[in-house]
């Protein structure tokens, strides 16, 4: 037991107790962005399995897909549901699940309308349970499938396990493990996955037609009361020279002032 | 894969100077009165976004291709061309049906 | 260099170069209310509404994402964090780091000005990386590796800038797009207050004063190593001819960036979409008869 095999297993240690965490965060935390982060955070993990294993491109390859897309697919999610932050679900802890207390710490909005400490809202303590004239489909971080939910996973779990421990013999793998991936993905690909390659090419074409059709003017269905702040009518502010911007005259105001 | 012990303690490293800065406690506390701004707004760029996808799969397939083109030569260079004829199709179609506009 | 020495070389390098890209940045002008801005490090910010996990998480993976990148830039032929088998390619990857730590930041201080911030800047890396990519790819070929010491030996014979203009020029907007440089200044500016830049204090400001300025250095540095030699260089030794080639792109893409005016977030996506990336595709196109021309290195 040298000092390689004692680092290699605390990677592996590492990155498969982030790729389980990572997952079980994502099921049961209350807040959506906090949801995609988990995944991105499991799939790093995977990525972590893959160069443990000398597949060092595909597990970057891993960690890229995943932050662009999932930073895309997270901005999505907040385009269309009511709670992307998962502030409103954290004000209810009784709608949680122990598990997802633990994973939906740090939610607590102190100040979700910005009326100060000093100004007390009156009423605002017993308007709890009153969710307003929200739509009660939006509480799309709680499901009645719960309970089937983990019993089917805990099921599955335990059957993988035990296939994993019952098995006879794992045979070993005969060839060394290659380092240069690149090398080897890229002659694969040229030969032996021409037909999965042009076939990718097609199916990205299909997504592209399929999402620039459903998405043709006036069929967004983002909500139509919210503000943009994109900055399409304004033209940035001019650049100006300073050469000399002091340090001492720092940017003092008291912080942004919340959209109308 | 060893290759990768250094960047696996860069990593340690990054969050132990990260977490060091953070807990650096420097004199007065600045309080920022905002509400709170998680469900507020929209954004612009949803097809780029989505065409965005695509092509970071595109990518995907370059980088390796790329490696290996100049051994494969003229073979390599008619399959690279299709699968770009097949995407330039689709930024095309998308501009042509105006998709690739701010909203 | 043993493991313990290759990190210290990667903090050194990855600060030293910080630090001389603020100073060039001072000395140019160009440190305007963009991600150059100064910070309010010596107070700390309280956020009431802000997310306790996420929001610490966006500095840290911004400082990750520049360090992460330092590994594999070579000021020399041995001097180099770890020379990786897919050098390039890890250092695209990682930088992404640096825009998800914006965004956890952005999203997790949860004021109006830090989220909007936090939507442009996915906007920037929906606009950058694939162009970005398609610059990469056609050094890539010509170099026949992704190893960043190889690409800087493929190029002891002509320097990649004389084949591949269109991929400088290419990498040169990009590369302004990738560090929140003018033109592209959307993401911190002033009329969001600052973005995300505009409610860190104390710890957190310092950690992104460096990371910027390092995503600045870093990204100046790949392009020297890309296009224009990296360390090669007959009579001054490597490390000096890298700096002097990483400082003069930057100050190249310092001065060019501002001749221009600011773009807006739809401008950049727009330019992004319908210029850059098709001129990526020729890009690639042209390199690929070149090389079966064998025109190039051999």
């Amino acid at each position: 037991m040298n000092a390689a095999n004692i680092a290699e297993i605390i990677a592996f240690a590492l990155s498969a107790f982030i790729a389980v965490a990572g997952a079980l965060g994502m099921a049961t935390t209350m807040s959506m962005f906090r949801s995609g982060i988990f995944l991105m955070a499991s799939f790093m993990g995977v990525a972590g399995l893959f160069v443990l294993l000398s597949a060092d491109l595909l597990g970057l390859l891993q960690i890229m897909m995943y932050i662009g897309g999932m930073l895309v697919m997270i901005l999505f999610m907040v385009l269309f549901m009511q709670d992307p932050g998962g502030a409103m679900m954290a004000d209810m802890p009784d709608m949680m699940t122990p598990v997802g207390k633990i994973f939906s710490l740090g939610l607590k909005q102190n100040d979700p309308t910005g009326t100060g400490p000093e100004e007390e809202g009156e009423g605002r303590d017993g308007d709890d349970d009153n969710m307003g004239d929200m739509d009660m489909s939006d509480m799309a971080m709680v499901t009645p499938a719960y309970r089937w939910a983990v019993w089917a996973a805990l099921l599955t779990a335990g059957g993988l396990v035990a296939l994993l421990l019952l098995r006879p013999a794992w045979p070993l793998a005969s060839g060394a493990l290659d380092p240069r991936s690149a090398e080897r993905i890229g002659s694969l690909l040229m030969d032996k996955y021409m037909v999965g390659f042009e076939g990718a090419g097609f199916l990205i074409l299909i997504g592209i037609v399929g999402a620039v059709f459903m998405a043709r003017t006036g069929r967004h269905g983002a909500k139509a009361d919210r503000d943009s702040r994109s900055a399409i009518e304004d033209t940035p502010p001019e650049i100006e020279a300073d050469p000399l911007t002091p340090l001492a005259g720092d940017i003092g105001q008291t912080g942004p002032g919340g959209a109308a | 894969m060893s290759d990768y012990a250094p960047v696996a303690l860069v990593a340690v490293l990054a969050v132990g100077l990260g977490l060091l800065a953070l807990a650096l406690r420097a004199g007065p506390v600045r309080r920022i009165e905002a509400p709170s701004a998680w469900a507020q707004f929209r954004f612009g760029y949803p097809i780029y976004a989505l065409i965005f996808l695509a092509f970071d799969m595109e990518m995907i397939f370059m980088y390796p291709w790329a490696v290996v083109f100049a051994a494969i030569g003229l073979t390599a260079f008619i399959d690279m061309l299709v699968f770009i004829a097949i995407l330039s199709a689709g930024i095309a179609y998308a501009w042509g049906m105006g998709g690739l506009e701010w909203e | 260099m043993g493991v313990a020495e290759e990190i210290g070389f990667v903090l050194l390098a990855l600060l030293g170069g910080a630090l001389l890209t603020a100073g060039l940045e001072r000395l140019l002008g160009t440190a305007e209310r963009g991600p150059a801005r100064p910070l309010a490090v010596a107070r700390a910010t309280a956020l009431p509404n802000a997310d306790r996990w996420l929001l610490p998480a966006g500095p840290i993976s911004g400082l990750a994402g520049v360090l992460f990148g330092t590994v594999v830039i070579p000021f020399g032929p041995t001097l180099i964090g770890r020379d990786l088998g897919i050098g390039v390619f890890y250092f695209i990857v990682v930088i992404d780091f640096v825009v998800l730590g914006v965004a956890l930041n952005g999203w997790g201080a949860s004021t109006s000005d830090a989220v909007e911030s936090c939507y442009r800047i996915v906007a920037q890396l929906v606009s950058y990386i694939v162009p970005l990519g398609l610059a990469y790819v056609g050094a890539i070929m010509m170099a026949r590796s992704l190893v960043t010491t190889t690409i800087v030996d493929a190029q002891s014979g002509l320097w990649f800038i004389v084949l591949q203009p269109l991929g400088f020029a290419l990498y040169l907007v990009t590369g302004l797009m990738q560090s929140y440089r003018a033109p592209f200044l959307e993401a911190f500016s002033d009329r969001i207050g600052g973005g995300v830049l505009g409610v860190v204090g104390g710890g957190p400001a310092l950690v992104w004063r460096v990371t910027l300025s390092g995503l600045l250095f870093l990204v100046a540095a790949m392009g020297a190593i890309l296009f224009l030699g990296g360390w090669s260089g007959p009579f001054l030794p490597p490390p000096v001819w890298m700096a002097l080639k990483t400082y003069g792109l930057m100050a190249l893409m310092l001065s060019l960036g501002h001749l221009v005016r600011p773009l807006s977030t739809a401008e950049m996506l727009a330019l992004s979409w319908k210029i850059l990336t098709p001129a990526g595709l020729v890009n690639v196109l042209i390199v690929g008869i070149l090389i079966l021309l064998h025109i190039g290195p051999a």
